[in-house]
């Protein structure tokens, strides 16, 4: 059924998902969530960054196996277990991260899928096809060119063609604007509008942004740490009422004791910095920041703005295109050389990829910072383990990293256990400039409160602190002030006296030049 | 010019052609099938091995049935037998699939050579040669264009190969996993089905590689029968940027290269013999260092390939 | 992932001395299939290896290159590089080894000889190091460049023993110019084993001091274990890795220099014997590990020094040898995938109980 010519014949059904749960070893990613999908609806999920919006749909398509919960199609139960039977249903999912073929053309990409067809492709027929289908189409893509030399936003204009094309009846976006421009986001999300309102499609819209929901969807449902926290008509709900169900107002930290110190001279200074991420795009672009001494600076934003290249570039792991990280006053090279003069330190998120080996034991982890250290060092050369290990033993408990011994291997303890050993190891030496991203999640509650402790520590000794989060609460419980990164540019700076969680939300929701409005309606 | 100039370098060139267009045609087997197991994100490094279990196999089986081109298919099938004991070990959690080839390398050649020790005296029909140069009276011509049926099936292959994997689901399939693991779990793809299935087909090719080996030129099984062809294939692959058609040019490349040596001391010139036959080897790097770059992948490369990661 | 391998103490031992079980177990099946009692196989095996003076002798005498070609796969891939280019360094550290002793000519032995294998080392390390430098700056894969540089050593072997730097007074065999015989190294006292053992194990033993107990070797496992942390603690990782490329590929310019001093006395192409693939088998076998090393070194060199009986006693291809050292790598290989299900396979096995 995957003609784009029967695309008129096949109904759009209706979906349900009820009580859907999914467990990734210890952690309950999803829980008993149940969705209802009208047919010919524009559907919005709507939920903070590890709220199991991804997973969710992941089950919906059979990616994953949930562990409970039903799927019906116009009422029928259908068991899916593998993507091709959800695609054989007619339904599409637009991943968070690209699944097209980077070595092969846009047309083969865009026949890929295709469900029942002949072993064989006729390409003059195929290409005839997909050609009349693009006419009917508000945007073009070239069929000849490798995906490769496509850019982020024309890969995403064909992942849709893609499921259109394929004739798909419901289509999952999973925030697909955010390599968009906001342009070209309201031309892509009106034609499905426009295609919703023909009855010729549901859809169900992933996204971060309240405007693409005020102005796209009609039905919004919103997740909170693998729950259903809210749902409804998007008409009868404010932007305050959304940010308020998504960031879990209810969630109040006991604020730690933070010493009335006055900034003093600007310890970390990132200037002009222009960086690319992965795939040869501009990530941060002429971004600049100053962190001072005594105090703790909030970046706020949605995962994929460019603070994760910036904290690269900060590590020594990603390469300055242009501009300069200044530390005390003096040009900063990212060697080990400087880090130790200057006390650099850094908390970064996913430690096992990120900042730790996994084959080694805890004791080595805890030392990557000082073995080659004086005193960790005999006859010039020789690492002194005893010393380290003593060392560790002392970290373990004053941290209280739950090993069996310091000599386990590190991937043998859990997910907050290995942040603990990381923690312990960028805060237990001089911490003059500490740079943490997102130093709490997948933490629990007391191990949260515990590391905002630590960081609020660490400023009272007079430590410079930016703490890039995508926890709103987090940063207004530490931060002295906050600034909001979005699209590789800082787009608002504020007091955390100020701050204000709705406006800073809406910032991170793209958006910009609305301030004044935004003033207006809350006052 | 002379006219004896003239003479020496036509039957230089002649002898050239002759002996690239034969030794070409293992290298060209099992660099098409190696550019098949390395489309689906695989590295078989083990070719060397599967070569030689060809060659030994095939001269078995020509020898048993008295038919050469059943010892073909014997070769062919042992071959992918070893391309799926490559796929099985390379399935599971943590196994490397370049240290998995290097053993089926060390453990092909020595199963091989051990099975054949028999093989060693008794002559198996050899397969017949196919007269390209009726045409012409000159007998050097005719005998450097005097081929093997396998050459042909080789070269025909080739675009054979380039059109399934550009115009059949299965080709498509195979580009997918080979490039995109997430593309292919996105689609329910299963990637290990998908890449043993290429690796067996790459071994299959190797093995009748190895049979041209034994059954046709050089016609014999010997414990030294492959000079590193298997291992070869491998470069061989990155210099046709895993395109089945430059696996034709090249093998006919490296061919000629590795018959340049030869060809020039049957006229008398002996100096450098070796350093030619290192040509196909330098220029490989040259262009593996022209191409590569720590930003980027190698252009054409499966991005699955675990050296391009 | 190669560079991570940090030895997981009885973990990593009961899966090699496994694996090493069920490749002797199908190795015997196999024979049995042949015709043969493999119980007499298996007893002719240790015969061969280690039942006389002799036959120890010989696996000593074959371990030793063994031994330092291994260390051109393990040191490197503590850096997170696999190298596969032992057997090019090997030849290069062999003809290194031959122009130093044919230019110290009329020197001291005892000057001239350690200079000849210094030599060898330094043309085996610069060998290396090219491959990781081409990788560090390029982005060149060090496994295919390594392959390459193999066939390149080789043919580079070819030609200058067959023209420039041949001894026109050796019929049989293109053979390079001899080093002076006063330069070459005997035999360890009491044995008829030369001292390239005692380098062998030497440098197992430091190289496993330098990787486990040295800054230096610390900063290696990070860097080999995780890119990312090593950039993130600041260290010098293009620096590291050539060193650990240049290190390795000294030892195996070390084992071509032995196998000229004390064997040949020439470069030949004697010296492409394949003990650069077998590096590679012993570096898998010894999980990474320098001192295991040493143990499978002594396990191949035994397997290969078994050969000649095995023939003599059963008339079988000397290639059985080879068989079983392929066997044995691809079991050690496979039971990779064991790595942390050892526990439930031994909870499972006291059920049975
Ligand atoms: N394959 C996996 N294995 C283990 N944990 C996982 C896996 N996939 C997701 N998780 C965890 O499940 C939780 C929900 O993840 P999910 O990807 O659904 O979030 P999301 O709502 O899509 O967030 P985002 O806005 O960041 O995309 C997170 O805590 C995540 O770390
Ligand atoms: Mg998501």
């Amino acid at each position: 059924m995957s003609e784009p010519s029967q695309v008129e014949a096949a109904r759009v059904p209706l979906v349900e998902v009820v009580g859907m749960t999914k467990r990734f070893g210890a952690l309950l990613a999803l829980n008993g969530v149940s969705v209802r999908l009208e047919p010919g609806s524009f559907h919005a999920i709507l939920g903070e960054n590890g709220a199991g919006k991804s997973t969710l749909v992941k089950c919906i398509m059979g990616y994953y196996r949930p562990d409970a919960g039903r799927l019906l199609l116009d009422g029928v139960q259908h068991d899916i277990y593998n993507p091709r039977q959800a695609l054989a249903h007619g339904l599409g999912l637009v991943y968070q991260h690209f699944t097209l073929v980077p070595n092969m053309t846009a047309a083969e990409n865009l026949v890929l899928g295709q469900t029942h067809a002949s072993p064989t492709i006729d390409w003059a027929n195929e290409r005839a096809r997909i050609e009349s289908f693009q006419r009917n189409m508000p945007f073009h893509v070239d069929l000849d060119a490798r995906v490769t030399s496509l850019a982020a936003g024309e890969k995403q204009k064909l992942e849709i063609l893609k499921q259109l094309y394929l004739g798909h009846r419901v289509m999952i976006l999973d925030e697909p604007t955010s390599v968009l421009t906001p342009s070209e986001a309201d031309q892509v999300l009106g034609m499905l509008r426009d295609l919703t309102k023909a009855g010729r499609l549901s859809v169900v819209l992933i996204t971060h942004k309240f405007r693409e929901v005020r102005a796209f969807a009609e039905d919004v449902t919103v997740l909170r740490g693998g729950r259903l926290v809210g749902a409804g008509k998007v008409a009868e709900l404010n932007d305050a009422d959304l940010a308020g169900l998504m960031f879990g107002r209810e969630t109040v930290f006991a604020s730690a004791d933070r010493t009335a110190t006055k900034p003093g001279k600007a310890a970390l200074e990132v200037r002009s910095v222009t960086t690319l991420n992965d795939k040869a795009m501009t990530a941060c672009d002429a971004l600049s920041l100053t962190v001072r001494e005594g105090e703790i600076l909030g970046v706020a934003g949605v995962a994929g703005n460019g603070q994760r290249e910036l904290v690269e570039v900060l590590a020594g792991q990603r390469g300055i295109e242009a501009g300069e990280v200044r530390v005390a006053g003096v040009h900063y090279d990212r060697s080990r050389k400087q880090m130790r003069r200057y006390g650099v330190h850094l908390l970064t998120e996913e430690p096992l990829q990120n900042s730790c080996v996994r084959g080694m034991s805890v004791a080595e982890n805890l030392s990557f910072r000082n073995f080659d250290d004086g005193a960790n060092v005999q006859l010039g050369c020789f690492v002194r383990r005893s010393v380290l290990r003593r060392h560790a033993r002392t970290l373990i408990q004053r941290y209280d990293i739950r090993t069996p011994t310091p000599d386990a291997r590190l991937d043998t303890l859990s997910g907050g256990n290995v942040q603990r050993t990381v923690l312990a190891r960028e805060l237990s030496g001089t911490v003059s400039v500490l740079i943490a991203q997102n130093p709490c999640v997948g933490l629990d509650f007391s191990a949260t409160s515990e590391i905002h402790s630590q960081i609020i520590t660490a400023r009272n000794r007079g430590a410079a602190i930016l703490l890039f989060s995508e926890d709103l609460d987090e940063l207004l419980e530490l931060a002295d002030r906050i600034v909001v990164m979005s699209e590789g540019h800082i787009v608002y700076e504020t007091p955390r006296a100020a701050a204000d969680v709705e406006t800073i939300g809406l910032y991170m929701a793209g958006h910009r030049s609305e301030r004044e409005d935004l003033w207006a309606s809350n006052a | 010019m002379s006219v004896g100039g003239d003479i020496g370098v036509w039957s230089v060139l002649l002898a050239i052609v002759g002996s690239a267009l034969r030794v070409s045609t293992p290298y060209l087997f099992v660099s098409l099938g190696e550019t098949l197991t390395e489309k689906s994100g695989r590295i078989n490094l083990g070719l060397e091995g599967t070569l030689m279990m060809g060659a030994m196999s095939g001269y078995a089986v020509a020898l048993g049935t008295g038919s050469p081109w059943l010892g073909v298919l014997g070769a062919g099938v042992t071959g992918a037998a070893f391309g799926l004991l490559h796929a099985g070990l390379c399935s599971l959690p943590r196994v490397n699939d370049i240290a998995v080839g290097i053993a089926l390398f060390i453990f092909g050649t020595g199963f091989a050579v051990y099975l054949g020790k028999p093989l060693v005296h008794p002559v198996a029909p050899r397969l017949p040669d196919i007269d390209l140069g009726f045409w012409s009276s000159l007998p050097s011509l005719r005998a450097a264009l005097q081929v093997n049926a396998l050459l042909i099936i080789g070269i025909l292959l080739a675009p054979a190969m380039l059109w399934i994997l550009h115009n059949t689901r299965w080709g498509l399939k195979l580009r997918t996993v080979g490039d995109s693991a997430d593309a292919a779990r996105a689609l329910g793809y299963s990637i290990n089905g998908v890449r043993a299935t290429a690796t067996a087909i790459g071994g299959f090719f190797a093995g009748v590689g190895g049979a041209f080996l034994s059954l046709y030129y050089p016609g014999a099984w010997t414990e030294n029968l492959s000079s590193g062809q298997g291992l070869m294939a491998v470069t061989l692959v990155i210099f046709a940027r895993w395109n089945p058609i430059n696996c034709v040019f090249a093998a006919l490349l490296f061919g000629g290269a590795s018959a340049l040596g030869p060809a020039l001391q049957a006229v008398g010139i002996t100096s450098n013999y070796y350093l030619y036959g290192a040509a196909p080897y330098v220029l490989t790097l040259v262009l593996l260092i022209r191409t590569s770059s720590t930003k980027h992948r190698l252009f054409g490369a499966p991005s699955e390939l675990s050296i391009n990661k | 992932m190669i560079g991570a391998a940090v030895w997981r103490g009885p973990e990593a031992a009961v899966l090699t001395v496994g694996a090493v079980l069920v490749a002797l177990l199908a190795f015997g099946i196999f024979v049995a299939f042949t015709g043969l009692d493999p119980f007499a196989v298996y007893k002719v095996l240790y015969l061969g290896a280690f039942g006389s003076r002799f036959s120890i002798e010989t696996t000593l005498t074959l371990a030793a290159p063994i031994m330092l070609t291994a260390l051109c796969v393990v040191i490197p891939a503590r850096a997170g590089l696999l190298i596969i280019g032992g057997e090019g360094a090997l030849v290069l550290g062999g003809l290194g080894s031959v122009l130093a002793g044919v230019a110290l000519n009329g020197a001291p032995a005892s000057l001239a000889t350690p200079l000849i294998l210094l030599a060898g080392a330094a043309a085996g390390a610069i060998w290396i190091a090219i491959p990781a430098a081409l990788r560090q700056f390029r982005g060149v894969n060090e496994t295919i460049s390594t392959l390459l540089f193999n066939y390149i050593a080789i043919a580079l072997l070819n030609h200058l023993v067959s023209g420039p730097i041949r001894d026109y007074g050796q019929p049989l065999k293109p053979t390079s110019w001899p080093i002076p015989s006063a330069f070459m190294i005997g035999t360890i006292p009491g044995l008829s084993v030369h001292w390239g053992l005692v380098y062998g194990v030497a440098a197992c033993l430091v190289a496993f001091v330098v990787l486990r107990q040295t800054t230096f070797g610390f900063a290696l496992s990070i860097l080999g274990g995780n890119l990312r942390a090593a950039q993130m603690a600041g260290l010098p990782v293009a620096a590291l890795a050539l060193t650990a490329a240049a290190l390795g590929g000294a030892a195996a310019g070390l084992a071509g220099a032995v196998e000229v001093v004390a064997v040949h006395g020439a470069a030949s192409i004697s010296l492409v014997v394949g003990y650069g693939y077998a590096g590679i088998l012993v570096a898998f076998v010894a999980r990474q590990n320098p001192l295991a090393v040493v143990l499978a070194a002594l396990l191949v060199g035994g397997i290969s020094a078994s050969g000649g009986l095995l023939q003599r006693r059963f008339g079988m291809p000397d290639a059985a040898s080879t068989v079983l050292e392929g066997c044995i790598f691809l079991a050690v290989l496979g039971s990779n995938s064991l790595y942390g299900r050892l526990r439930f396979l031994q909870s499972r096995s006291a059920e049975v109980k």
